[in-house]
């Protein structure tokens, strides 16, 4: 049992120091946390081809962490130590207003990877461990490690995210929101500009997305209002409110996020049913004792 | 069993600076023993190279000559690539020493720190954001 399968579990106390110490240097570090660049770093060597536009949202972003924070992965969250070592936006929940049944019967039934709620991805029923879509918001916060782009045509601004190359698109001619539209993964979005604002509001979201991967609900009388800003040439800031009456018993109103023009550019990520359920059946359910392996 | 432990010592002062926030990902938390880490000499039998997880099955023999079919959980191509990791970067037969925090069942899969190969180098050889950003490297 000890020789060729080395089994060596490392648990002394300068091992535990080391791997603590390593966590530090993303997880917990004031202003620099996992997936997160380091503040004063942010304007380094950053691209900036054209003259600042408050009117061109065009160009990649992705968003930093907040010092001595953590990443977000909604509309708000806070920090929740569920266990040692668990790296902090594991341990972190969302603080939406108070349910209704019908959402919390939803929210309830919800299997989770992260906050307080974790189970094991194998004993889990998020949508994202089988590639189904993530919807939006929910694909917005992973601008913590996967930027989105903007690009702005005439008629339209489209929102470009990387992860599960999805595309959204805000309809900039004039048109309303429609009254009761068919319900999409990514919903249907009007824009326009209020001064150097950019409004989106949007409507007719297909109710089996989840808002965050903490399993917050949402129905198909989802609305929601987000105002963007250029505020200089680096920054973009966007505050967002969902409005969700079956779900949720007030408006949910987010913390402001401030993306910075990511160095880089998008690339390809999709998310592949078929090889997400290789990884599954070869790594997640034998991992939780699903089956053999 | 000494010199092992202190292999694994000296790895993990080394590389898991480098490690751990790379392969951080969807759910790891939760399926694996944070505060624990084994190390298994292993031949890859399966490296699968797929977004958004990469994994690495390898089988390791005991004492008794049995042998032990393990799996590691591994994060995204672009990350990995950028850490060094690439679509051809091991095969079937190849000797690893791998490093890794075990699953909380008990079952032969773990959340990989690091990995060295038969010529000694050692991957993932830095830090990286899952958009390609070093976070080792003062420069970005």
């Amino acid at each position: 049992m000890r020789n060729q399968f080395t089994f060596s579990i490392v648990a002394p106390v300068a091992l535990v120091a080391c791997s603590c110490a390593a966590f530090a240097q993303t997880y917990g570090t004031k202003g620099y946390s996992p997936g997160a660049w380091k503040p004063d770093e942010l304007a380094k060597g950053l691209s900036n081809p054209t003259p600042f536009d408050p009117h061109n949202l065009s160009g990649v972003w992705s968003m930093p962490t907040k010092p001595g924070y953590f990443e977000r992965h909604s509309l708000n969250d806070k920090p929740i130590k569920i266990a040692p070592n668990v790296p902090p936006q594991m341990g972190s929940d969302a603080y939406p207003p108070p349910m209704t049944p019908w959402g919390k019967a939803k929210f309830d039934a919800a299997k989770v990877s992260y906050g307080p709620r974790a189970v094991a991805p194998g004993e889990g029923n998020d949508p994202v461990s089988t590639c189904e879509p993530m919807g939006y918001p929910r694909d917005l916060w992973e601008a913590n490690l996967r930027p989105f782009e903007f690009v702005q045509t005439p008629d339209r601004v489209l929102q470009h995210m990387q992860y599960h190359d999805l595309w959204r698109t805000i309809w900039t001619d004039g048109r309303q929101l429609p009254k009761n539209p068919d319900p999409g993964w990514n919903g249907y979005s009007v824009g326009r500009w209020e001064g150097d604002t950019f409004v989106v509001e949007s409507g007719g979201y297909d109710d089996r997305t989840w808002i965050d991967h903490f399993g917050n609900p949402h129905s198909d009388q989802m609305h929601l209002v987000e105002r963007y800003k250029r505020v200089n040439a680096e920054s973009l800031e966007l505050d967002m409110t969902l409005t969700d009456p079956k779900t949720y018993t007030a408006p949910w109103v987010g913390d402001k996020i401030t993306f910075v023009r990511a160095k880089v550019a998008i690339f390809e990520e999709i998310c592949s049913p078929s090889e997400e359920g290789h990884f599954n059946d070869i790594i997640r359910d034998p991992a939780v004792g699903k089956s053999k392996p | 069993m000494r010199l092992r432990i202190a292999t694994s010592l000296a790895m993990v002062v080394g590389l898991v600076m480098v490690g751990a926030p790379l392969l951080a990902h969807h759910g790891t938390g939760v399926a694996y023993v944070r505060d624990k880490e084994v190390t298994l000499k292993g031949t890859v039998t399966e490296w699968f190279w797929a977004n958004p997880h990469c994994g690495l099955l390898f089988d390791v023999t005991d004492e008794k000559g049995e042998v032990i079919h393990w799996g590691a959980e591994l994060g995204n191509p672009h990350s990995l690539s950028e850490a060094g990791f690439s679509r051809d970067a091991f095969k079937p037969g190849d000797k690893l020493t791998i490093t890794g925090h075990p699953a909380k069942s008990g079952a032969p899969r773990l959340e990989l720190l690091h990995l060295v190969l038969a010529d000694g180098r050692v991957l993932p050889e830095r830090s990286v954001k899952g958009n390609g950003v070093h976070l080792d490297d003062p420069s970005q």
